[in-house]
């Protein structure tokens, strides 16, 4: 039952502004309760009926209150893209690892391993001839490592080695440059700059205070990325479906925008705490998505066809993004409510 | 980290606790020096929390109220660790100083 002592502290609390009352009155006036109740039922209704919020006590939350009115829209919002980045940071990392498995798989399976039986010609890869087939193999695997390293909380050492994983490339595209031979397995500039050097600057967001990676099931993304996505592929282009298969830039985009309509009853539904924040996530991984292929068109001029594939997939990916955009929107204004712990009798 | 974050992160070390009970705690901890207002108390546990230093463990019910425990997550007792660390660290090097610099020291060079 509320008491007048209670009424009197909440409202007090009505000072703050509301999504951090939301998170945090209960609380609070739980504990300035148990600050002056005895426990005694005859002192306690003497107590409700005359005792009430110090000056002291009010100034306290007058100056939280004042602090998170002026920091607070900036709290949020800050929150939000660190969140985002930090999630678009370890998608990114998931496409490396997963196509770092891919070339394990293929690698393994190709010198039929394990008594595996001999790959489809097609998907079979050669030993590594050459010191960049041997590098491309070296940082193929390390992406792994880097994926697994990040997500279980050493930050420091996921972001040296990617720093290190994406020098080959660098070297490779100089090379190229200046002799205008690209060594094969490497990708162009915008594959670097985009999948390489900004994920690795947006790595940077993981810091100690961030909130600690969701583990298991971002590991469980690695295996079920590579089911759900590599092995379709893979059987499709076993069975001669190559021409069905879109570039790499091209899955991508479907990619985002198949997590973007995956994702649109969520940030639809106004009752589901902390959508916002995958919303911008999808939001930061389509402009990725799409500004790789955009950047890629270049290279399918030669046929108009591919073009217009290109420009489909583009403008597929920007129609998924539009339905989760105002769900971004949002979450750079209003702090996800925390999950409340289970109650237990005392 | 600042003095209050520091205290009620020692005040959860040992065990999860309840709003009030971290202010007695702070209380006893700091021999009465810091006296946590529930205004000021709150600002350090959602700034805590959003660091992910600390997060809710349970509630019960006392009286008819309910009480939200809070316990200290693994980066929490790491950071609240190297907090430890770094204050007996800067203690050592101050007493130090002070014992270049006192009376002891000001005797000799006189």
């Amino acid at each position: 039952m509320s008491s007048n002592l209670e009424r009197r502290y909440r409202r007090v609390l009505r000072l703050l502004p509301g999504w951090y009352r939301e998170r945090w009155e209960d609380d609070m006036a739980a504990a300035f309760l148990d600050s002056w109740l005895t426990g005694d039922p005859a002192a306690d209704e003497y107590i409700s009926k005359l005792a009430g919020p110090s000056p002291a006590e009010v100034a306290s939350v007058a100056w939280l209150a004042a602090r998170l009115h002026l920091g607070g829209p900036a709290t949020a919002r800050r929150y939000a893209w660190g969140q985002a980045i930090r999630r678009a940071a370890l998608a990114l990392l998931l496409v490396h690892a997963v196509l770092g498995l891919n070339v394990l798989v293929l690698a393994t399976w190709s010198r039929r391993l394990f008594g595996l039986p001999a790959p489809p010609v097609i998907l079979a890869t050669a030993t590594p001839g050459g010191v960049w087939d041997a590098v491309y193999y070296v940082v193929s695997f390390a992406w792994i490592v880097i994926f697994v390293t990040l997500v279980f909380g050493r930050y420091r050492t996921a972001r040296v080695l990617a720093a290190l994983a994406i020098v080959p490339g660098l070297v490779a595209l100089l090379q190229a440059e200046f002799t205008r031979v690209m060594p094969v397995p490497f990708g162009p500039w915008s594959w670097w700059i985009l999948f390489n050097l900004v994920l690795v600057l947006a790595m940077a967001a993981f810091h100690p205070g961030a909130p600690p990676v969701a583990r298991w099931p971002w590991l469980l993304a690695l295996p079920a990325g590579y089911l759900v996505v590599i092995a379709p592929l893979l059987t499709l282009r076993a069975a001669g479906g190559s021409a069905w298969v879109p570039d790499l830039a091209g899955q991508c985009c479907l990619l985002v925008a198949l997590a973007c309509l995956a994702h649109v009853p969520r940030a639809w539904s106004r009752r589901a705490a902390g959508s916002g924040v995958w919303s911008l996530t999808l939001v930061l991984l389509a402009a990725i998505a799409g500004a790789y292929r955009i950047a890629t068109l270049t290279g399918l001029l030669y046929d108009p066809h591919l073009v217009n594939v290109g420009l489909a997939e583009l403008l597929i990916v920007l129609a998924a993004v539009a339905l989760v955009a105002p769900d971004a929107a949002r979450a750079q204004t209003a702090i996800p409510t925390r999950p409340r712990p289970r109650p237990t009798a005392a | 980290m600042t003095g209050q974050a520091f205290f009620v992160l020692t005040a959860l070390a040992d065990k999860p606790r309840h709003g009030y009970g971290i202010v007695g705690e702070v209380a006893e901890l700091s021999q009465g020096r810091v006296r946590l207002k529930i205004g000021s108390l709150y600002g350090v546990l959602d700034r805590l929390a959003d660091e992910g230093l600390i997060e809710p463990d349970r509630e019960e019910a006392h009286d008819g109220r309910l009480r939200r425990y809070y316990r200290l997550t693994q980066d929490g007792r790491q950071a609240l660790a190297e907090e430890a660390e770094l204050r007996a660290a800067t203690a050592r090097v101050v007493r130090a100083r002070l014992s270049q610099t006192g009376p002891a020291a000001a005797g000799a060079a006189g």
